[in-house]
């Protein structure tokens, strides 16, 4: 009955009802978005890190992965003090270079990747085999725009070995997806060795990743790395989220201040609506009331019509939500150097619940204090009084 | 000016070589080329030039009070070999929010000393050339690139595109909220407007039945609603200053630097108001319209 009544009173002010869900439902979908940006950085970074099953990366003490030229010395010594260490189950050792790759009259500038082929901890092979002694694994998209297939022979150079060129001949043994490569990097994967020769690294590496056993705890394996290879540093995977959410804390604060923006843009409205709205009402609240209709449920019935017009504005702004997070994430797409797999906007369950919920909230109290301050007018007063 | 950019490892003499023979691109052609080295190819042995002295930027030397004459050790590699080094001088780092989340401090030393202590005589990550009045520097790029296989060749013009790649992101990104925050704008004010204007229905249908035509009431409406965006507008751009020195204060704080975080120009203080005012005007449109749209009669309870 009372549903039906404020059904009826949004019905019978069908615009100002309109531009009120509008308002909501735009309000409602830049919420969803911070709420989605300020927790989807974190997830998504997560979900990548973990995605191949290393639990610890190692870099050379002082720095992070690949944030700067410092290389781990002596690989194979450390792989074996690594193996040593309790709960350690293998060891993916990186090194990375810039090479010139030329197949036949083509030529194209590829992210080279040595690895150790036995762990596939950067890559997932799609076709062929995996690297091995004079033959490359290359990505997708290096793979079409080249016109490689399997068995092609190519020739990498290292970038800038001017003077004295470094070279190698290879074949391409696979195609594969690299899940920690930036979208338009092209990256051909080969054999450490072949690399370590290639660009005169000796038995050095810039990185390792490591995996470990299901029942062993990542920071307790990463100290007792620290403990035996001092020149190392060590991150687990919720310590890289650490550093990224530090670095990245701007989309953080962004989408602290923007969510806090249109949760008050939500209340403006919702409010001076129900505020209008009950105004336009006092001598029919006032004769409710001297029919004997209670404080409560007038208050009831406003704060019921500001939360049916917040609840409609809500569920139509997680679909807007949904749609411009998806065209700011194209946006966002284009941020170099960030790996392909990441995501700013992350959809979850959560997100759309605090994101209805605060919308609601906001409504409900938004409705409530002008229901509560018509509902405690003075009757007489106010049905002499004229509606505007 | 352009960059020469070898992305790792460059044999330093052999791009003077071949800068010097740039209309000659066969001059590096000619060279043996040597397939992959052996194993055990390791640079040369890092050494402490002596005396070494460095400079330090600002901020670092100040959180960990650092000072000239100060001795530090400095290596290569972490945890390797150290050499003492003197501080020199104490700079203040160029602005550059590339460099601001990086933890590590800038750290300046004369190349050759940078060389020796890094074991790469030879080597040079980048360097710039000057080019003599009258040299286009896309032309040049041109001549270079093809000498100097397996090297990048930048214009300034290259190297400023490349390094502001990640800042237009983010410029298009603040962009695009804008247009959604105009959006949530737009909507409140028009129904601010239509509220304002529907409270006066009874009033405006009087003002209609006694003579005044449609287009004085829409004139003033409109003029009031432009007035109302004006002043608004006038306080967001107050409240918009504000907000900007608060946040260059608490970012300048947070990462100590000199960056300018918000910069408030006089265009986009005439872009922002005359954003307000159309929007003001649009939705004192729409609700003129809806207003006298209907019959002053019907309104006033005939």
């Amino acid at each position: 009955m009372r549903l039906r009544y404020v059904v009826r009173e949004l019905w019978h002010h069908r615009l100002r009802t309109g531009l009120a869900l509008v308002g909501v439902s735009v309000a409602t979908a830049m919420l969803l978005d911070m709420l989605m940006l300020s927790g989807g950085l974190e997830t998504s970074f997560r979900r990548l890190l973990s995605s191949r099953g290393y639990a610890i990366r190692i870099a050379p003490v002082g720095t992070i992965p690949f944030e700067s030229e410092a290389l781990i010395p002596s690989y194979p010594t450390l792989r074996d003090t690594l193996l040593d260490v309790p709960g350690v189950v293998g060891v993916a050792p990186l090194l990375g270079a810039n090479v010139e790759l030329r197949a036949g009259a083509d030529s194209a500038r590829a992210f080279a990747l040595g690895i150790d082929p036995a762990e596939q901890g950067v890559y997932r092979l799609l076709a062929g085999d995996p690297p091995a002694e004079g033959r490359v694994v290359v990505d997708e998209g290096l793979a079409r725009d080249a016109g490689l297939a399997i068995g092609t022979r190519i020739e990498l150079e290292l970038a800038g070995s001017l003077g004295v060129a470094r070279r190698v001949n290879v074949r391409v043994a696979g195609v594969a997806e690299f899940v920690y490569s930036a979208r338009g990097e092209r990256v051909v994967a080969l054999p450490l060795p072949v690399l370590q020769r290639l660009a005169g690294r000796g038995d050095r590496i810039a990185f390792a990743m490591v995996r470990i056993s299901d029942t062993a705890d990542p920071e307790a394996v990463g100290a007792a790395i620290r403990a035996r290879a001092p020149r190392v540093e060590t991150f687990t995977v919720s310590g890289l989220v650490e550093r990224a959410r530090a670095r990245l804390s701007y989309f953080r604060q962004l989408s602290i201040i923007l969510g806090s923006v249109a949760t008050a843009v939500t209340a403006l409205l919702v409010g001076t609506i129900m505020a209008v709205s009950i105004n336009d009402r006092y001598g029919t609240i006032a004769a409710m009331r001297a029919l004997g209709i209670s404080r409560r449920t007038v208050v009831a019935s406003f704060t019921g019509e500001s939360l049916v017009l917040s609840a409609a504005g809500a569920g139509l702004g997680v679909g807007l939500g949904v749609l411009t997070a998806g065209y700011l994430e194209g946006v966002l797409a284009g941020f170099p150097g960030l790996p392909a797999g990441i995501r700013f906007f992350v959809l979850d369950g959560p997100a759309v619940g605090r994101a209805i919920a605060i919308v609601l909230g906001v409504g409900a109290v938004a409705g409530l204090v002008p229901a509560w301050r018509v509902a405690n007018l003075e009757i007489s007063r106010t049905l002499h009084r004229e509606e505007p | 000016m352009i960059r020469i950019q070898p992305r790792r490892r460059a044999a330093w003499a052999g791009i003077a070589l071949a800068i010097l023979a740039a209309p000659v691109p066969r001059a590096l052609a000619a060279q043996p080329a040597e397939r992959v080295p052996p194993a055990g190819d390791t640079p040369v042995p890092p050494s402490c030039p002596d005396p070494l002295g460095i400079a330090i930027e600002r901020p670092f030397a100040a959180r960990h009070g650092i000072g000239v004459g100060d001795r530090l050790d400095v290596g290569p590699e972490p945890r390797g070999r150290v050499c003492e080094a003197v501080v020199r001088a104490i700079f203040e780092p160029r602005p550059d929010p590339a460099r601001l989340t990086l933890e590590r401090p800038a750290v300046r030393f004369s190349f050759p000393d940078l060389a020796a202590l890094a074991g790469r005589p030879d080597a040079a990550d980048w360097f710039t050339l000057g080019l003599v009045p009258g040299a286009g520097p896309e032309g040049t790029s041109a001549r270079l690139r093809a000498s100097l296989p397996g090297l990048q060749v930048l214009s300034t013009a290259e190297v400023t595109e490349r390094a502001s790649a990640t800042f237009l992101v983010v410029e298009r990104f603040h962009g695009a909220i804008a247009w959604i925050t105009l959006v949530a704008g737009g909507v409140f004010l028009s129904c601010i407007m239509f509220l304002k204007v529907g409270e006066r229905r009874e009033a405006v249908s009087a003002l209609r039945l006694v003579g005044i035509s449609g287009a004085t009431l829409a004139r003033w409406i409109m003029l009031e609603a432009a007035l109302v965006a004006l002043l608004g507008g006038g306080l967001g751009l107050g409240l918009g200053a504000v907000a900007s020195a608060l946040v260059n204060g608490f970012y300048r704080a947070a990462y100590d630097t000199t960056l300018v975080f918000s910069l408030v120009t006089p265009g986009v203080l005439i872009r922002a108001l005359a954003l307000a005012l159309a929007m003001g005007i649009g939705a004192g449109a729409l609700a003129t319209y809806r207003l006298l749209s209907t019959d002053p009669l019907v309104e006033i309870g005939r």
